[in-house]
């Protein structure tokens, strides 16, 4: 259903899969691997992922923390170096907080997911009608929100609130959103 | 019946030197001798070997020497005579016996054998306990405080006068058995043995028995106690008859003669006695506390005196100092002012003022306020300069033999020791050998430089191991040969694994190459680190587009 992700070349470099002592090349793996697991995330609609993901072996992510043309795999302590590392460069964020083994990945920051939410509000004319989360996040339609990790529709939301985009309602059964054409700033 | 009288059996199968006592010392021996008791051969004494001591004479039988052997107190010895031999006849030595100390002291012997050679005492002055194994005469007299043993009654002691009650309390019970079985019986005196009248030996242990008077058969009960004077002896108490004589029969008679005269006019014994005999020495206050006191004063005199000697020599020699160094001030002075009134100054010093002034510094003797730091300096700079060269020829060798002939990097210890192993005297501390090493490359081709490896581990090493030359020649070996572990970089640069780890661990650590750790492999793993160059230099993100 969706075509194949194109791996970088640096994918099939063995030294890639190791933590490298010198700060630098160190430095320059880790950019190159939270680059490839954003990316990864992006194309395969993935919003979190745990240090557990590089050894359970039906995890979605097995594609990228492996490469078994070569014969290696990325190791669990570099995972965690690699999403600390994100976490610093708000690429990702600890979900829940508190913990450092599960992270939400930013390939959308929130201010980004509020432009799509609005963008879509309004091409389904769905402004000033009181919505759940749930018809937010598993439309009939398929949409870019669906499947959307509450907590991170909750951030969206946050940022439109701000602007006077939306207004957060609390409904019988949960928690319900009023979207507004707010025109300006 | 002198001989019986007069010796005590001891049992031959024991050493001589075990014999002795602790204060006695065995002269001379000679072996192949007979005993002649009186004028007649004794049967039982005609071959052996006979001991000289400075106290006793040993007779150690050859044939029976545990039952036939016996001692004579030398004190006993009144008299000896010499007979050189004639035909048929060896040479004889003949012991007169003098009869009164003979039956006298024969008693104490004996009962000096009874209680003191192998037993200790404890002294009743000063509570020293005396050591067994010291001749009869030495151990009546306490050791340490030279107070007579007996002198002190006391219960347990057994004076020398009273010593004569056990013999005649322990006499019925000997005598009770001949009384009540028989008077026939004849004791032993050896053994003891209550042999049949018949028997001329015993029948225990063969000793030939004493021919009993025909007239008296209870008599032969008393002669078997040679100590009590009996009146069966009273026929041969005229002097012939008081003597023993030594025959040798396979010669060194008059060797031994001559030691055994010696040794009766030495009179150890008596000497003993003197010595340790506070009658003998009338200046002294006397035995006991004031004795003790005054040894030590003695002894604590006399090594004030020695002391106080060493102490003299001790001064003179820095009296002596004193005077060297005065004139090594004046020298130095003198030089100082020779080099201020010369036209160049300090600095055209003569040789011959810096080598003066580096002896005086070499013996201790450093001046303050002259400029001898100076010429010091310079001298040590020589000195390390010929140390740099020396070291360059262990290191390099005359025709390429020295310790880094085909190797390009080696451990700052391994210099050390192979260096000292070089020099084999006059060891160098690795103190001298850090001050040497930076003025290495100066004197060697190609130059051989120091460097510290990660680790703290310093080494020499040829221009080709500088780091950036092996940095570059990592990488393009990697680059060509593809991705190598430590083992193979060491087998490609000849270089021990220790060593090679250090030396790609520096590149590492300068971003040159990275690692594939085995623990990242999916199946096998648990191999080594396999380096590579750099993959991540201009890494440009190749993979998919958003």
């Amino acid at each position: 259903m969706r075509p194949g992700f194109l791996l970088p070349s640096i994918h099939s470099a063995p030294p890639f899969f190791t933590q490298q002592p010198h700060p630098g090349t160190n430095e320059t793996a880790t950019e190159h691997w939270a680059t490839l697991i954003l990316t990864y995330a992006r194309h395969r609609k993935l919003f979190v992922l745990r240090v557990e993901d590089t050894e359970a072996a039906d995890s979605e992510w097995q594609e990228v923390l492996r490469n078994e043309r070569i014969n290696r795999k990325l190791l669990a302590t570099y995972l965690s170096a690699i999403l600390e590392s994100m976490v610093a460069k708000n690429s990702a964020v600890y979900d829940p907080p508190g913990q450092t083994r599960s992270v939400l990945l930013y390939w959308r920051l929130p201010e980004e997911w509020a432009e799509v939410l609005h963008t879509w509000a309004i091409s389904t004319g769905q402004l000033n009608t009181i919505l759940t989360f749930y018809e937010i996040t598993d439309p009939p339609i398929p949409s870019p929100l669906s499947n959307m990790p509450a907590n991170l529709l909750r951030k969206a939301i946050a940022v439109l609130a701000k602007t006077g985009r939306a207004q957060l309602i609390t409904v019988a059964d949960g928690e319900g959103v009023r979207l507004f054409q707010g025109t300006g700033k | 019946m002198t001989l019986r009288r007069c010796t005590k059996s001891v049992d031959g199968t024991i050493p001589i030197p075990a014999l002795v006592y602790n204060d006695e010392e065995l002269l001379a021996s000679q072996d192949g001798v007979g005993i002649y008791d009186g004028t007649q051969k004794s049967a039982n004494h005609q071959s052996g070997t006979i001991h000289v001591t400075t106290h006793r004479l040993f007779f150690v039988s050859a044939a029976r020497a545990r039952a036939h052997s016996f001692a004579l107190d030398l004190d006993l010895v009144s008299q000896t005579d010499h007979y050189a031999g004639l035909f048929k006849s060896s040479p004889k030595v003949t012991l007169h016996i003098s009869t009164e100390i003979a039956s006298s002291s024969s008693t104490g012997a004996a009962d000096a054998a009874d209680d003191t050679p192998f037993a200790s005492w404890e002294c009743q002055v000063c509570g020293y306990r005396n050591p067994p194994g010291r001749s009869p005469a030495a151990a009546r007299i306490c050791g340490l405080c030279g107070v007579p043993r007996d002198s002190v009654p006391s219960p347990h002691s057994n004076p020398p006068l009273s010593s004569s009650l056990p013999p005649s309390s322990s006499l019925p019970t000997l005598r009770a058995p001949p009384s009540g079985s028989g008077a026939d019986e004849r004791a032993c005196p050896a053994c003891t043995f209550l042999n049949h009248p018949a028997l001329r030996a015993c029948e225990m242990c063969g000793t030939t028995l004493p021919i009993p008077p025909a007239a008296a058969s209870s008599q032969s009960a008393p002669s078997s106690r040679p100590s009590s004077p009996d009146p069966d002896d009273d026929d041969d108490d005229d002097a012939s008859a008081r003597i023993i004589k030594v025959s040798f029969r396979k010669g060194g008679d008059r060797a031994f003669y001559g030691v055994l005269r010696r040794s009766l006019k030495s009179k150890a014994w008596v000497a003993a006695t003197t010595m340790r005999s506070p009658a003998t020495s009338p200046g002294d206050m006397g035995s006991g506390i004031a004795r003790i006191l005054r040894d030590a004063e003695s002894t604590a005199g006399g090594r004030t005196a020695h002391m106080s000697a060493a102490f003299q020599d001790l001064e003179a020699l820095m009296v002596k100092a004193a005077d060297m160094v005065r004139l090594a001030a004046d020298l130095n002075e003198r030089l100082t002012a020779t080099a201020t009134a010369l036209p160049g100054g300090a600095a055209t010093e003569p040789e011959e003022a810096t080598f003066i002034r580096s002896s005086l510094a070499q013996l201790g003797l450093q001046m303050a306020g002259a400029p001898v730091t100076q010429d010091m300096m310079q001298d040590e700079r020589r000195w390390v300069e010929s140390l740099t060269r020396e070291l360059a020829r262990v290191l390099q060798g005359a025709s390429g033999s020295g310790l880094m002939r085909d190797r390009g990097v080696i451990a700052l210890d391994e210099v050390w020791g192979g260096w000292n192993r070089a020099r084999g005297v006059a060891l160098l501390p690795p103190t001298t050998l850090l001050q040497v090493v930076p003025h290495l490359p100066a004197h060697t081709t190609p130059p051989i430089a120091a460097r510290t490896l990660p680790s703290g581990l310093r080494v020499l090493h040829t221009p080709p191991f500088a780091p950036a030359a092996f940095a570059a020649r990592l990488a393009g070996l990697l680059a060509l040969a593809g991705p190598k572990t430590t083992t193979e970089v060491a087998a490609e640069e000849r270089v021990p694994v220790g060593l090679a780890a250090e030396l790609v661990g520096e590149v590492e650590a300068d971003g040159e190459v990275c690692r594939d750790d085995g623990a990242c492999m999916i199946r096998g793993g648990d191999v080594e680190v396999r380096w590579w160059g750099n993959v991540f230099h201009g890494c440009a993100w190749d993979g998919q587009r958003v």
